[in-house]
């Protein structure tokens, strides 16, 4: 078979125009996926705004189920398919393993999510992202999932068969660089989640046709091996796109190989251990089940995120010293490319993710404190923090190189692009902040209503409530007009955007 | 040389690194400024951790 490749004039890196082009349709569904997600974000906030109070129970809960799923699963894990291209085919100037599988795998996971959205907007699936047994969905609400995950697996498994390829073809020197293997991790990662969303999720869909019982408590355990660590996955890959954005935008140095590498690997060996957090008042499980898993296991996770937390700025910080930035403590930081919005992504995307999501999670993982922060805001306060501030901020950034690098087009409105990364942050960070401490008051997570209102018993949060609600809107507010701007201009440079000099329109 | 709608780390990349820079001299190898930041990290940590067992305690008193 003959390969087609092309030679990208900024990096020298040989393209496999099959990677190129299952990139491009990866990262087109995701963008089409964080629109929706958006979208229906916009209708939870105003809702949970309580002086605005939008929508009714059963619209509140299904823009929660299509925020949920359009963002935590179909957004980041159609844009993370792309990263495994580029990761595995492009940086190691090799061919894809396969590319009909790869066209096979995409197809599954396009059909998986058309069923699923149908199922969500029809409100035949109002379950939330958990869809916690005995809630019950149309069985085709878990047909999509099974679909999904299959076509999941079959890129995964043909990221793994490139990297043999390129092995057993000589297409690079020495080691794997740092970002392939840290993709490998977040493949390592996938498999395990893949499998636990198999294991449940296959006999949900029996269960939700009459054919076999689910126990509620078995769902839960097996359920949050796919919840959490899918998330995993999401980290995993945001650590590399962090090692590639400080590589191509200042030029950072990995310091230490081996310890960066270790750490990756310690994501791995603990990460599906630590979806235990998830349960800690779950009445199902033993005190010692849960100790065990969260606060021994479960540190060297975060171990993990500690190190890189550390070394991809160390890195930034070295490297820009080594081109002569020396003077005093912070020249390199002042000095720093802050109208890059690859680089500006970049660092908002540590800050946030370490010190907004990263400090909290830890916390809340603590047994004794979960008890006071489960179920309320203060979670989704957490983890917007680390997927959203962290995540999504990330792959953001990392997307302003996509759009010339592979889409060979000038980034559309670019003053409005360098602007993008503070306008996110910004409006995140307050949102994140904001509902982490009305969360602190008790108010509920995933409730329609806290006013209770036509309840037969009556509950009053204290008035900061009201005042922390309002800046937690204005704050998603923002947040959802720096997502907006993405979109735009991802959505202009893509399709109606300027080529590249030496690239036909 | 700038160019608008392509980031500057394709159209003014970062100089490559001398072959024969080595380990580097001391100035150039330090990593003080992360440093710092680490520990404004840990205190930020510090502070949020104890605040939560503050809020415990006064949920849950004891005796």
């Amino acid at each position: 078979m003959n390969w087609d490749f092309r030679t990208c004039p900024y990096t020298g890196l040989k393209v496999d125009k099959n990677a190129d082009a299952l990139m491009k349709v990866n990262a087109v569904v995701a963008t089409v996926a964080l629109l929706i997600g958006g979208l229906s974000a916009i209708g939870v906030l105003l809702t949970r705004w309580q002086a605005i109070h939008l929508f009714d129970a059963a619209w509140f809960y299904r823009l929660l189920t299509i925020h949920g799923m359009n963002m935590l699963i179909f957004f980041i894990l159609f844009f993370e398919m792309a990263i495994l291209y580029f990761a595995s085919a492009v940086l190691l100037n090799s061919r894809v393993a396969a590319p009909k599988a790869g066209w096979v795998g995409f197809g599954l996971m396009l059909l998986g999510t058309i069923l699923i959205e149908w199922m969500m907007f029809a409100g035949r699936a109002d379950v939330l992202f958990t869809s916690y047994v005995p809630l019950r969905a149309d069985p085709n609400f878990y047909l999509g999932v099974i679909f999904f995950a299959v076509g999941a697996l079959t890129v995964v498994i043909q990221f793994f068969a490139t990297l043999v390829i390129a092995k057993r073809e000589k297409t690079y020197e020495g080691s794997v660089p740092l970002v392939t293997f840290g993709a490998a991790t977040a493949a390592i990662i996938a498999v395990i989640t893949l499998g636990h969303g198999a294991a449940v999720y296959i006999p949900t869909y029996l269960w939700s046709l009459g054919l076999m019982e689910m126990d509620a408590q078995i769902y839960r355990l097996v359920w949050w091996g796919l919840g959490h660590s899918s998330q995993q996955i999401n980290v995993a890959a945001m650590v590399s796109v962090w090692y590639l954005l400080g590589a191509f935008t200042v030029g950072a140095v990995v310091i230490n190989e081996k310890i960066s590498r270790t750490a990756f690997v310690l994501y791995v060996l603990f990460i599906s251990m630590a979806s235990a957090h998830h349960l800690l008042v779950d009445p199902g499980m033993g005190p010692a089940w849960k100790v065990w898993n969260t606060s021994y296991a479960m540190y060297l996770a975060v171990l993990a995120s500690m190190i890189h937390g550390f070394t991809v700025p160390a890195g930034i910080e070295v490297g820009q010293r080594l081109r002569g930035m020396t003077k005093g403590t912070f020249e390199w930081f002042r000095r720093a490319p802050w109208g890059d919005p690859g680089f500006s992504s970049l660092i908002l995307s540590i800050i946030i993710f370490g010190f907004l999501g990263g400090i909290t999670g830890v916390t809340f993982g603590t047994e004794q404190i979960n008890i006071i922060a489960h179920n309320t805001l203060r979670i989704p306060g957490h983890f917007h923090a680390t997927v959203v501030g962290g995540t999504a901020l990330a792959f953001m950034g990392l997307t302003y190189y996509v759009i010339p690098l592979v889409f060979r087009k000038k980034v559309a409105f670019f003053p409005l692009a360098k602007m993008q990364p503070y306008i996110f942050a910004i409006g995140m960070t307050i949102f994140s902040i904001a509902m982490t401490f009305v969360g602190t008051f008790g108010v509920p997570r995933r409730h329609w209503d806290i006013t209770f209102a036509n309840s037969p018993f009556d509950l009053q949060f204290a008035p900061a409530v009201d005042l922390l609600l309002g800046v937690m809107g204005i704050g998603g507010l923002i947040a959802a007009l720096g997502g907006g701007i993405y979109i735009l201009i991802t959505v202009w440079s893509v399709f109606l955007g300027t080529p590249m000099e030496g690239e036909s329109a | 040389m700038p160019a608008d709608g392509i980031p500057k780390g394709l159209t003014d990349p970062p100089a490559p690194l001398p072959p024969d820079i080595g380990e580097g001299t001391e100035e150039q190898t330090k990593a003080t400024g992360t440093l710092i930041l680490v520990f404004v990290f840990l205190a930020a940590f510090v502070v949020y951790y104890f605040v939560n067992w503050k809020l415990l305690s006064a949920l849950w008193r004891i005796g």
